[in-house]
């Protein structure tokens, strides 16, 4: 990362911890370093969100580089990635843009802040049933009102420890990856 | 008769009930007994974003109960294929990951992590370990249409681990709509995503994607859609009508599983299928 500049937007500086720990829960889950990019951007140009949310995966890895950790936490374009893993297939610096903005999301949430969208939802329903959602009562094509015993499905499997599996996935909410 | 345990993640198992009961209804045709797996949770995928440990964690877990029963896996939600393979990757590939996850797993659930199974898609269980030649020794009733592959993100990327099919150039699923007597080309728009992630902090562009793309499908005149994801089932069948109306078009696309697709060539019943939950489907079968 590169020493030195200033945002003039607020007048932060370059966060060489951070980018460091960032380096660093990269590399645990076999990412490389940020450092190789060179602003092909190859990422933005396959990018599933950039039509019609603008995100430019090329626009946070520079800002990533530069050592302006913060900003990106704090930027709303993080969540409009849609995991769709273009960027990492077709990066020629074989860098995933989709990882760190994983493990950023992953810090903004672990600061403390509300978490966007239906996430929490979805935290709340893993935790309590150990699913995302239970299984729903759906209309066919006919209207008619089917389930999994009317449909002749077996009941779905869960959890059998109910309460440990809870508490397990609670603890879990306090680690990183490093 | 191959035994394979049967981990259909959350989706599946909660509204796309036409995917698990073809999957049921074909797979023992092939030799294959499913056993249903207890104790499982979801895969973790949906936590990526808010945790990446928990997700591991979630992953390997499933994975653990799997081994414990000796069986390899069969996933076909391709989202919980893609988190699954790649936490058996990440595991394989940092001793610290691999220590911390599997000493939890042990503390809290006593569970042992390998990671040394067969992990199968409904891609890769069809096209490799069944074969086209099996399938086409099955099929009774051939099914002359002519069908828009849509493979889903996560069933083709990324290529740095195992996926069911090539991430640039897929193509095992229209060998397969071929060996049923089917007919498929490619067209632009294959690997756009159907939006479905989307759908937790942007509804309005995911239905917008999901539109777009069928839209875009109907143009070039084909009869129907196969997937493999439940995910393109949710956005692509349950909500198409939804996204019609967020992109302002007319759209009727009827949308199948692959499983469907093979199960109606093998003359299986369409109440075994669960075709009358496809809400788009209507008589193509007699077209």
């Amino acid at each position: 990362m590169s020493n030195g500049i200033t945002d003039l937007f607020n007048m932060s500086k370059p966060d060489k911890k951070r980018y460091n720990d960032l380096e660093k829960e990269l590399e645990i889950i076999g990412i490389k370093t940020p450092n190789i990019c060179y602003q092909c951007s190859k990422c933005t140009s396959g990018c599933e969100a950039m039509k019609l949310l603008e995100l430019k995966p090329h626009s946070i890895m520079a800002s990533v580089k530069d050592g302006f950790i913060d900003e990106v936490i704090q930027s709303d374009e993080i969540w409009d990635c849609v995991g769709c893993y273009k960027c990492l297939e077709r990066c020629p610096q074989e860098m995933s843009p989709v990882d760190l903005m994983y493990i950023v999301k992953n810090w903004y949430v672990s600061s403390g802040k509300q978490i966007p969208g239906d996430y929490q939802i979805l935290l709340q329903n893993i935790l309590s049933t150990g699913h995302v959602q239970t299984p729903l009562d759906i209309n066919d094509k006919n209207n008619k009102n089917c389930n999994r015993k009317s449909l002749g499905l077996p009941e779905m499997k869960k959890p059998i420890d109910q309460q440990n599996f809870t508490k397990t996935i609670s603890e879990l909410a306090i680690e990183g990856l490093i | 008769m191959k035994e394979l345990g049967l981990f259909l993640g959350c989706t599946i198992p909660t509204e796309q009930y036409g995917y698990e009961m073809s999957i049921r209804e074909i797979m023992p045709e092939f030799d294959l007994k499913l056993i249903d797996l207890d104790n499982v949770s979801c895969c973790g995928a949906p936590l990526r974003s808010i945790n990446l440990m928990m997700q591991m964690y979630l992953s390997a877990r499933n994975i653990a109960i799997c081994e414990s029963k000796n069986l390899d896996m069969y996933v076909p939600c391709s989202q919980c294929h893609l988190s699954i393979i790649e936490t058996i990757n990440r595991l394989k590939n940092s001793d610290k990951l691999r220590e911390k996850i599997s000493k939890k797993l042990k503390d809290a659930e006593d569970l042992d992590y390998k990671g040394n199974l067969e992990v199968y898609h409904t891609l890769d269980l069809l096209y490799d370990k069944i074969g086209i030649k099996s399938i086409k020794k099955k099929v009774k009733n051939p099914i002359n249409w002519n069908i828009a592959c849509h493979y889903g993100c996560h069933t083709v990327r990324y290529s740095d681990i195992k996926r069911p099919d090539r991430a640039e150039h897929p193509n095992k699923m229209e060998e397969i709509i071929k060996a049923i007597g089917g007919k498929s080309q490619d067209y632009s728009e294959k690997l756009n995503c159907c939006g479905a992630p989307l759908m937790i902090t942007h509804k309005d562009s995911a239905l917008t994607k999901a539109g777009e793309k069928i839209k875009a499908i109907q143009d070039r005149n084909f009869d129907a859609i196969s997937i493999v994801c439940p995910f393109g089932g949710r956005m692509m069948d349950s909500k198409q009508k939804m996204a019609a109306d967020t992109i302002g078009e007319k759209i009727n696309m009827p949308v199948f599983y692959l499983t469907q697709l093979v199960g109606i060539a093998m003359d299986k019943k369409e109440d075994k299928l669960g075709l009358n939950l496809n809400l788009m489907y209507e008589d193509i079968v007699d077209k």
